[in-house]
């Protein structure tokens, strides 16, 4: 009876991934066997955190959409070879989601990124090292996202650049008429600055 | 292949900008070479990579729609990849053939029974699951909408420093404010981004001003504005899609609300 109440309530907001790694572990190994209600549980963790991320990056709900099935599928195909490595899914789908997102990002630049990548996000995520870092959880994510707020607006705006945007740092400066050292410093002073926002917090 | 430690110095310089995705390909590649033969940068960059992926995951959350679920799964049953293995245990079960009968039927029912505890268990699971999701709901609404409204903010701002007709005007201090400098970004089509730094605190009643200098003769006024306790400022000021092309920027103190034209003193010019 609570749980109709309570539906009916509020939007339910499913859990952070972050709580669920051994789930997510064991769904991977499933896939890896062939098994397609693994793929649907995987889904429903995630695809929420993997749309927003696309979304956020692509501006554009059917490139979106296009990205989770693109990244689901990726999954489905690779679990095997993920599961050898061990690491986060949380976090492998999310290096995935941001890499496509941002190839199809630098495919509409109407310009060549003459300072730029000569190789696609894609494949430097399958050529690169394993993807092992933790997730952070809800708590951790949301110290980032003040202290990210909190960054003076140059810094932010090279962070974000960055990450949302997939520009290098050669990228950045030329666009902002910056010289190259200036942005390498305003980068890692805000990541800097991120990371103390969560020290002390497990 | 060993690096020497300045070289060693210089390589960790990049983990950073490796973590988010930044470094040029040449740099890249280089980092990458050294990271296979080095634990103390692959455990730097392992710790980096998850502040960078916390910016990933401080993004308003938006529900897929729900269609995409079903489209998301029949392009998976499309694909064959994974099943691989499982046919290669059906073409050696088929030697088994006769037994298979008998043991399917047996299969089925221990298949229900488990199919059953299953589904409790997946209820009592998504019970728990939406307990700890209200619990934490309420908590999270309020923060969730600020979160939305800064980001939007501070996306049309990466819209200006992103646009390709950007322009970049620099602001010097003037002699009443010499520790001062500004920056702004103008596009035609996306609007005015300013920051600045090191501005006096003002006096009560009064705000900054910036006003955008043109062909024309009398300065318009791009907004007004209040730097934080530290003196610095970053805002973004929508901008006519008329508005003829700056010369300059200057930056005045005005009465609270701003004035029609400068009053005040100037405090920063441009360029």
């Amino acid at each position: 009876m609570w749980i109709l109440a309570a539906a009916f309530g509020r939007p339910a907001r499913p859990p952070s991934p972050a709580e669920h790694p051994a789930e997510d572990q064991h769904a991977l190994r499933r896939i890896a066997d062939g098994d397609a209600d693994a793929i649907a549980e995987l889904y429903d963790r995630h695809a929420r955190r993997v749309y927003s991320l696309a979304l956020r990056i692509l501006g554009d709900a059917p490139e979106a959409e296009d990205v989770v099935q693109e990244v689901f599928l990726q999954a489905w195909r690779q679990a095997s070879r993920y599961t050898a490595t061990r690491g986060v899914v949380a976090a492998w789908l999310q290096t995935l989601t941001r890499s496509r997102a941002i190839d199809r990002l630098r495919a509409r630049r109407p310009y060549a990124d003459a300072a730029g990548g000569d190789r696609a996000a894609t494949e430097a995520v399958d050529s690169g090292p394993p993807i092992d870092w933790q997730f952070l959880s809800s708590e951790q994510t949301r110290l980032v996202r003040v202290a990210l707020e909190r960054l003076p607006l140059l810094q932010r705006v090279a962070i974000e650049l960055a990450y949302f945007e997939g520009l290098t740092h050669a990228e950045i400066a030329a666009r902002l008429e910056e010289p190259l050292g200036t942005i390498k410093t305003r980068i890692r002073a805000g990541l800097m600055k991120l990371r103390e926002a969560l020290a002390g917090v497990a | 292949m060993a690096v020497t430690p300045n070289e060693h110095a210089e390589l960790r310089d990049l983990i950073e900008l490796y973590a988010i995705g930044a470094l040029t390909p040449a740099e890249r590649r280089r980092l990458e070479a050294h990271l296979s033969e080095c634990d103390e940068c692959r455990a730097q960059v392992k710790s980096w990579e998850a502040i960078a992926g916390a910016i990933g995951q401080a993004i308003p959350q938006h529900d897929p729609p729900p269609a995409l679920r079903a489209r998301v799964l029949d392009a998976v049953g499309a694909s064959d990849r994974p099943r691989a293995a499982a046919s290669m245990m059906r073409a050696r079960a088929s030697a088994f053939a006769p037994w298979l009968a008998a043991a399917a039927s047996l299969v089925a029912a221990v298949g229900l029974a488990l199919h059953a505890a299953t589904l409790r268990a997946r209820v009592g699971d998504l019970e728990r699951r939406l307990a700890q999701a209200i619990a934490r709901a309420d908590a999270s609404d309020r923060k969730i909408a600020d979160a939305q409204r800064a980001s939007a903010v501070t996306q049309s701002q990466i819209a200006v420093l992103t646009a390709p007709d950007v322009r970049r005007i620099d602001l010097a201090g003037e002699p009443i404010a010499p520790q001062s400098s500004g920056r702004a970004f103008w596009s035609r089509s996306h609007g005015l981004v300013f920051t600045a730094s090191n501005l006096p605190s003002l006096a009560q009643g009064r705000t900054y001003q910036l006003w955008v200098l043109t062909a024309q003769p009398a300065p318009i006024s791009a907004g007004v504005f209040k730097p934080d306790s530290g003196g610095r400022a970053g805002e973004m000021f929508e901008t006519p899609i008329d508005l003829p092309p700056p010369v300059g920027m200057a930056v005045t103190v005005e009465p609270d609300g701003g004035a029609p034209a400068p009053t005040g003193p100037k405090y920063l010019v441009g360029p």
